[in-house]
This record gives C-alpha cells, sequence and structure tokens, in this order.
C-alpha cells in the first residue's frame, strides 16, 4: 500500500483539497439489507429481491466534507452465520464499520451486538462503528425500538441512526456521519496506515472516483 | 439456441450484462450453433450403452459438450446421482414430507425471492420458486452438518432450470455436496477455505508472475474466488459456460474447478498485470466472465483442458490434506 502524500496538481492545474481513503466494512446478519445500503449509496439504486451476497464485495465512493475528498473503500460482507469465518479478512485493517440490523428482527439486533463486541475485541483499536437499525420504512413492523438501540450505541460510543435503504432515508448521511468522525490529519498517516486513513492526491489511481463527488 | 441470439436473455431465461457484445457473440453463435447440431449427432450415434459407462469416450464426450437435450439423464448418471437415487431407501417423494418448520426454513424462505430475481421463468412462474424450496429445505432436512448454505440456492436453482425436475435436482445436488465436492458447505466451511488456500499454491506454481502482483495488491483470494468454489461458477460466468463446466464437474470432479480457476487468470494475464490496486483487481476478476473467449464456452473450454495445469484428483487430494493440515497448526 502506496502512501503518497507528495503534493500534486490537477491536470488542469489548478490546486484542491486533500483526498483520504477509508477502508468500511458492513457487518450484520444475512437480509438485513447490508447490499442494499451500499447499492443506495453507490448508485442510487434499490432492488426489491436483492440476491444474498456469497463471500464479499467490493466498491467504493467518494463523498465531499469541506476541503477534503473522502474516499470510501467498501467491503460488504456476506451475511449467513458460516460465512463468518471469512469477515476478519475484511473487517482486519478497517477504519470504519456499519453493522446492520433490521429493525423487524429482534434476532438481527442481537447478532448486531456481538458483532460490536468483536470489532471492538478484534479489529482496530480506532475504528469508527456506526449502528445502522434498517428498514425504517416498515416501522409498522417495528421489533427493535429506536430507544433500545440508541442507549446500546451510546454505551459503546457508536454512531447510531435508523436507516432506509429503500426510501434512501438516512443513507447517505450514515455514511457522511462516519466521515466527518473519521481522523483526516496527516501526521497520523504513518506506512500501513492501520486505524488511519491514507491521504491521496489526485491524481493517483486511488482517487479516480472522486468524480462522483458531491452529488 | 438459435432463438435466443439477438434476445436480452439467454436460452435459461437469464438477463445478459448490460455491456453485452452482441455483434461479437453473433459471431461465436453462428458457429457454436454449428458445433451443436455436430455434437449431437454424435451423442444419437453413440451406442446407448457407451451413453451411460464412463469410457475415455464418454468423457472426451462431455468435454466437447453434453447436448442440453440430454442433460438431465447424462448428468444423473455420470454424477453418480441415479445410483445414489437407486440405492436409497426412500423416495424423495416421501424425504420431502419430513421438512421441518426451523430457522433453516425461515432462511430458505428469505432466499427464495432473492434467487435469480431477474430471470424471467424464476419471476414469472411459480411452481420454480415452490420446487426451489422443496429441494433446499428437504436437503439441508436430510443432512445436518451442511443444513443449508447460501450459494447452495443458486446451484438447485441452475439444477431446476436445466433439468426442469424437482426430484433430479435434489439427487443432483445431493450427489454434489456429500461426494464430489470437499466440505465447502458445512458449518466451519473448511473445505472451502482449504481450496483457497491450494488455489494460491497452484496460481503461484504455474502464474509466478501474476501470483506476486496480485498478492502486493493486496487481494486475498477469497474475495474474488469464493463464488468460484461455493457456486460452481453459477452467477459467475455466462450460463452456457457454466454448463459446459457443470458438465466436466458431474465427470471429472472438482479438480474441474481449478483448471477453470487457472485458465481464468491465464487469459486475463494482461488485465492482471495492468490493474493497480485493490478496486481494480476486484473488478477486473468481476468482470471475466463478460471477456468473449470465456463467452465462447466452446473455445473456453478447451483452452481449460490444454492448460499444462492437467493433474490427477489424487494429487490434488494430496495437496489439500497438506494445506489441511498447515491450517490446524
Ligand atoms: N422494506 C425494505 N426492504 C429492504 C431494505 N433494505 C433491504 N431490503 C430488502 O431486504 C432484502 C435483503 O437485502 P440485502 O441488501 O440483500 O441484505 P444483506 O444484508 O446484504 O444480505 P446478505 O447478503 O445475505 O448478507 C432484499 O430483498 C431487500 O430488497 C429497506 O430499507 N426496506
Ligand atoms: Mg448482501
Amino acid at each position: 500500500m502506496a502512501n503518497r502524500t507528495s503534493a500534486a496538481q490537477r491536470p488542469n492545474g489548478s490546486t484542491q483539497g486533500k483526498i483520504c481513503q477509508f477502508k468500511l466494512v458492513l457487518l450484520g446478519e444475512s437480509a438485513v439489507g447490508k447490499s442494499s445500503l451500499v447499492l443506495r449509496f453507490v448508485k442510487g439504486q434499490f432492488h426489491e429481491y436483492q440476491e444474498s451476497t456469497i463471500g464479499a464485495a467490493f466498491l467504493t465512493q467518494t463523498v465531499c466534507l469541506d476541503d477534503t475528498t473522502v474516499k470510501f473503500e467498501i467491503w460488504d460482507t456476506a451475511g449467513q452465520e458460516r460465512y463468518h469465518s471469512l469477515a476478519p479478512m475484511y473487517y482486519r485493517g478497517a477504519q470504519a464499520a456499519i453493522v446492520v440490523y433490521d429493525i423487524t428482527n429482534q434476532d438481527t439486533f442481537a447478532r448486531a451486538k456481538t458483532w460490536v463486541k468483536e470489532l471492538q475485541r478484534q479489529a482496530s483499536p480506532n475504528i469508527v462503528i456506526a449502528l445502522a437499525g434498517n428498514k425504517q420504512d416498515l416501522a409498522n413492523k417495528r421489533m427493535v425500538e429506536y430507544e433500545e438501540a440508541q442507549a446500546h450505541a451510546e454505551e459503546n460510543g457508536l454512531l447510531f441512526m435508523e436507516t432506509s435503504a429503500k426510501t434512501a432515508m438516512n443513507v447517505n448521511d450514515i455514511f457522511l456521519a462516519i466521515a466527518k468522525k473519521l481522523p483526516k490529519n496527516e501526521q497520523t498517516t504513518g506506512p500501513g496506515g492501520s486505524g488511519q486513513g491514507r491521504r491521496l492526491v489526485e491524481g493517483d489511481s486511488g482517487a479516480k472516483a472522486a468524480g462522483n463527488c458531491c452529488k | 439456441m438459435a432463438s435466443s441470439m439477438y434476445s436480452k436473455v439467454d436460452e435459461y431465461g437469464f438477463e445478459r450484462p448490460e455491456s453485452f457484445d452482441y455483434k461479437q457473440y453473433g459471431n461465436f453463435l453462428s458457429q457454436y450453433i454449428g458445433v451443436l447440431a455436430k455434437r449431437a449427432k454424435r451423442w444419437e450415434d453413440l451406442k446407448p450403452t457407451d451413453r451411460f459407462k464412463k469410457t475415455s469416450t464418454l468423457k472426451r464426450f462431455v468435454r466437447k459438450g453434453v447436448p442440453s437435450s440430454e442433460r438431465e439423464a447424462v448428468w444423473m448418471s455420470i454424477s453418480g446421482a441415479q445410483e445414489m437415487q437407486n440405492e436409497s431407501m426412500v423416495q424423495y417423494s416421501s424425504l420431502k414430507k419430513y421438512m421441518e418448520n426451523t430457522t433453516i426454513t425461515e432462511m430458505i424462505k428469505i432466499d427464495i425471492p432473492r434467487t435469480f430475481p431477474d430471470n424471467i421463468y424464476f419471476a414469472n412462474d411459480s411452481i420454480l420458486p415452490e420446487q426451489l424450496f422443496n429441494i433446499l429445505a428437504t436437503f439441508a432436512h436430510h443432512n445436518k452438518e451442511v443444513g443449508y448454505c447460501q450459494g447452495l440456492n443458486y446451484i438447485a436453482g441452475l439444477l431446476l432450470l436445466v433439468t426442469k425436475s424437482e426430484e433430479s435436482s435434489f439427487w443432483l445436488l445431493k450427489v454434489l455436496v456429500e461426494q464430489i465436492l470437499p466440505k465447502y458447505y458445512i458449518r466451519s466451511m473448511s473445505g472451502l477455505l482449504i481450496d483457497l488456500d491450494v488455489l494460491d499454491e497452484f496460481v503461484q506454481k504455474n502464474e509466478p508472475a501474476l501470483h506476486r502482483h496480485i498478492t502486493r495488491v493486496g487481494m486475498p483470494w477469497a474475495v474474488a474466488s469464493t463464488k468460484w468454489f461455493i457456486c460452481l461458477y453459477a452467477e459467475v460466468l455466462p450460463t452456457e459456460t457454466v454448463l459446459r463446466i457443470w458438465d466436466c464437474i458431474f465427470y471429472e470432479g472438482s479438480k474441474v474447478i481449478f483448471r477453470v480457476a487457472l485458465t481464468l487468470i491465464k487469459i486475463h494475464r494482461q488485465q492482471i498485470l495492468e490493474a493497480r490496486d485493490l478496486g481494480e483487481m476486484v473488478e477486473c476478476f468481476r468482470k471475466m466472465g463478460q471477456n468473449i473467449n470465456v463467452v465462447n464456452c466452446h473455445q473456453f473450454m478447451i483452452e481449460v483442458f490444454k492448460t499444462p495445469s492437467s493433474f490427477s484428483n489424487r494429487y490434488l487430494e494430496k495437496v489439500r490434506e497438506k494445506h489441511s493440515a498447515l491450517r490446524s497448526t
């Protein structure tokens, strides 16, 4: 992983703000809507019947925060319990995680809590964790109270939002909130960058998706 | 086949990818139709006894493709599924009665509408989803070690589309999971983890430069290849290519998965070397199924069996044992 921080000019000659790249992983029980959240965030789409993820999928998306461009490298993992043994590969070195549950299903919330515990024990110590209570559009079938989840998030220092991949509610917001919370100061971007974003400069191979920025 | 020439869906009801190159495909198809006709004739001329006896002739025939109208019968025979069915004390219809209402069947229920949602037969036909549920739930009930593993839905779904028989699909799924493939689908997925290591070793041996580059970029094999093993290339490569691969897996066993993997990697040498970061590398692997040299299933299968990486099942077992031992230390 190259760590390129040299100042550079855009091809058109104007200078530009810094670009930070972060690895983000989505975890949570199968069918809670991890892939749907990513699809909404990256492509603005929603599929009524999203295919289950086998292994993992990798996507990127960029958001703008003031003078900083934040590029997310997103790992969308498989939710079924038995794929668990592959998960550490994806959260290892991740700077951020979204742990997703389905507000209409209490079991998925219990599973989300164990994911949070596992991340706190095994992932990078500075990892930013967000808890997403997805399928908020189905609030009439709610089985997990907002307050219950919020209390859990507060106790554990997690960001928390209820989201809907279907209506797009809070989808961009949760990624933005994560982006805001991630450290972007360049002193801390040492080689290997464990727990810290790698700062890149536009023109680098890693930053080419920045065109999607600020939609 | 000809009727689907310019159709947006293939013969089995799958939508073609957005970037599908119809012109190149048309060129391939005009040749392939000839190949199919010739192969169909050759199969017709096979003595009935030779059709199902595992001889070097049949192996050659299978490598050149089983005609789609013969697939159900030939797969049942060469895979051992027919034998399994014959030797079973109970018929599928009575096995089916014992499905339980458990968390496993709940899980399967959730996955049924998520299996091939864009396939016109699954979307428009109510019987297919129901049959798929029956197969997976019955299998899960009778194989407690496996239960239900996501990925099996795609295999069973494609088996159904090809054989159009719930019962044959059940036995074919069973023989694949219990006899032909290693322990990919059990709770620990140990067979998958081992085969990912085996693949790593094979790539390192056969394509050291590519292996070095992939390692440098930092892509774990699990990312690109989990689906290769779990879905046997369903949902990864074009349907006709997948079925040609399955012809050979049913005959020759799981080593075919590796030969296909090594061929995919070999024919994308340039693209792999040009991938500069993890994102580009993952994208390169994801797009392999769109390459015309993969869409051209006949040429692709010739390539698969030409690759110098020919090896026996016994050798593969030895390498698996080695990695299994390494993993448990
Ligand atoms: N109503 C509603 N349905 C949703 C929402 N998000 C996802 N879904 C549906 O829930 C199902 C599962 O969504 P996925 O995104 O595939 O779930 P996943 O967590 O990626 O599941 P795995 O890949 O199996 O781990 C799909 O049929 C989606 O259409 C949502 O916000 N509201
Ligand atoms: Mg998913």
